[in-house]
């Protein structure tokens, strides 16, 4: 077959994926956009359009803090999500030396990525409650006299669901990158008389930071976006950016509602491009 | 010497003990659920337990007006298998197009690859916000389809793009000699070579599509699928109800995996076997 022709069969079979692509994610994103600009509540044509909804936004301290929460979470997140999601893919990839038991492990903290977050999520309920299984452990080991109410409703229960959720997305890319390093190269640097701690730091992690980045950046954008968690942990106490868009959806305040989902696109957008930025993909595997 | 052995056995257990502690805090509520759910008609959302019954099951299946489980399962079932059959076809025809490298190809893997990267809610948003301004109706079967599929292609299409990777195209090849068409050759070599692919780009786009809660927020119309009548129950009240019907769907999530999984086991062993036996 020529090339010509090969390549117009590929671009068939190319084009239903990139239409639908098109179709049902790139033109609604500039939908939104396009809606955040209008200055009247409901649409027509003449209605002219500015930026009055994001002056709005910037004049209302309650929205600018939700903002911030919203990055807060999610910077906690991947603070807590690196080391505990580095140390178990460490523990995994390096410290298990029986092939059974890596599997075993594998399957343990891969299965539950094969359910309903939501249903996970609901799973939290009974343990963080005032009569819940946290405090009556808390109450049988006598940490506390009576029970706490500082884990339902509150950002305290949010983040322990949340880390229980996404530690995984932090750990798997990890686990990639450690097992494609040679064992050639730390024997090599123990050989030269380096220390354990120092093999970890000179070779292992630079190695392996593109794994870090790559789950830093899921679990980023997995904590940016949620508020399913934030809705049923937090009850109508805690919200962030996507509890927000929902509240404003549901009074019809379209346009408002298509501000919030424009910043919270842009704040995704900016941190994935900081993050890229503070580790250049490309340069790394060089030595 | 002796020192140094210690310090690595100390390392290796203080992570051992991190990574256990982690897989009790990730599966213990999921284990207490399932527990709770058999608890007696009486009983509440927490221990203690009053008695051992499958009264919130049978509470399933009776038929309601309200909080009926039953046809939402049944949308969320149609729903997946639609996205997985569709998931499988569109991925395996855009990675077999990525082996020719056209032009445009780098913009198109990124486009597919941005259904990963876009927020789910704002994805329902957006074809929400569609819909409204141009008046068209939201339903399960249209608007959730569309973009169902916008999350589970992209892990379909890499899915297919490793298998192609450890394809042989010299096996392509000596069809090609022995003057197969490029239509023969595709279903009669490509496609069996790629089908445990095949079948992994399908699962992702059942069980993604399966459990998917926050694409199916803004993009359902009235008749709600399964994760969406779930939320809306847990709204009103939480009951054990809720903890049978989450068992129930996770042991559904579960058996599809393992099926898939042994699906992929058998069809693997069978196309390594028929290659060799051919080779030699």
């Amino acid at each position: 077959m020529n090339p010509r022709k090969r390549s117009l069969v590929s671009h068939v079979l190319a084009l239903p994926s990139a239409l639908w692509m098109l179709g049902a994610l790139v033109i609604p994103t500039l939908f939104i956009v396009w809606v955040s600009f209008w200055t009247t509540r409901t649409f027509s044509l003449e209605s002219p359009l500015g930026l009055l909804n994001y002056t709005k936004f910037f004049n209302r301290p309650t929205y600018v803090k939700l903002l911030a929460d919203t990055v807060q979470q999610s910077l906690l997140l991947m603070a807590i999500t690196v080391v505990l999601g580095y140390a178990i893919a460490y523990f995994v990839v390096m410290k298990v030396r029986q092939p059974a038991l890596q599997l075993g492990l594998f399957l343990a903290l891969v299965i539950p990525f094969w359910t309903s977050v939501l249903i996970r999520t609901i799973a939290w309920i009974p343990f963080l409650g005032v009569t819940g299984v946290i405090n009556q452990a808390l109450l049988f080991l006598r940490v506390v006299d009576e029970p706490v109410s500082v884990f339902l409703y509150s950002r305290t229960g949010i983040t322990l669901a949340q880390v229980s959720f996404y530690t995984l997305l932090a750990t798997g890319p990890v686990v990639y990158t450690l097992r494609n390093i040679p064992p050639s190269l730390p024997e090599a640097a123990r050989s030269l008389k380096a220390t354990p701690l120092r093999v970890f730091w000179r070779i292992t992690v630079p190695l392996t930071l593109p794994g870090i980045l790559i789950g830093q950046i899921l679990v980023f954008l997995n904590v940016m976006a949620d508020f399913a968690t934030a809705s049923a942990i937090g009850g109508n106490k805690h919200a962030f950016l996507g509890n927000i868009v929902i509240l404003l959806y549901d009074s019809g305040q379209l346009p408002f509602a298509s501000v919030i989902a424009v910043l919270l696109m842009l704040c995704m957008l900016g941190g994935v491009a900081a993050l890229l930025k503070v580790v250049d993909i490309r340069r790394l595997g060089v030595p | 010497m002796i020192r140094w052995q210690t310090r690595q056995k100390v390392v290796k257990g203080a992570l051992g003990g991190v990574t256990l502690l982690f897989l009790a805090y990730q599966w213990f509520p999921m284990l207490t659920m399932a527990v709770l759910s058999f608890t007696g008609p009486n009983g509440g959302t927490t221990f203690p337990m009053q008695d051992v019954s499958l009264h919130w099951y049978r509470e399933l299946l009776r038929v309601q007006m309200v909080d009926d489980f039953k046809p939402p399962m049944l949308r969320s079932l149609l729903l997946a298998l639609a996205c997985s059959v569709t998931t499988a076809a569109l991925s395996l025809a855009a990675a077999q197009a990525m082996r020719a490298r056209f032009r445009g190809n780098g913009a198109f893997f990124y486009l597919i690859l941005l259904g990963v990267m876009a927020p789910g809610l704002l994805v329902g948003f957006g074809v929400a916000v569609v819909a409204r301004i141009l008046g068209l109706p939201l339903a399960w079967y249209t608007t959730t389809f569309a973009v169902h599929i916008v999350w589970t292609l992209p892990f379909g299409f890499l899915t297919m793009l490793a298998a192609f990777n450890r394809f042989d195209r010299r096996l392509e090849e000596a069809a090609l000699t022995l003057r197969a068409n490029r239509w023969t050759t595709f279903w009669r070599i490509t496609f069996p070579l790629v089908l445990p692919g095949v079948i992994g780009a399908g699962l992702f786009g059942f069980t993604l599509s399966y459990d998917e809660f926050a694409r199916s927020f803004f993009s359902t119309g009235s008749e709600m699928t399964l994760p969406l009548v779930i939320f809306a129950q847990f709204d009103r009240q939480l009951q054990p109800t809720l903890y049978a019907i989450g068992t129930a769907t996770t042991v559904i999530s579960l058996t599809t995996v393992a099926v898939f999984a042994i699906l992929f086991r058998l069809v693997r062993l069978r196309t390594r076997a028929a290659v060799s036996a051919e080779t030699q």
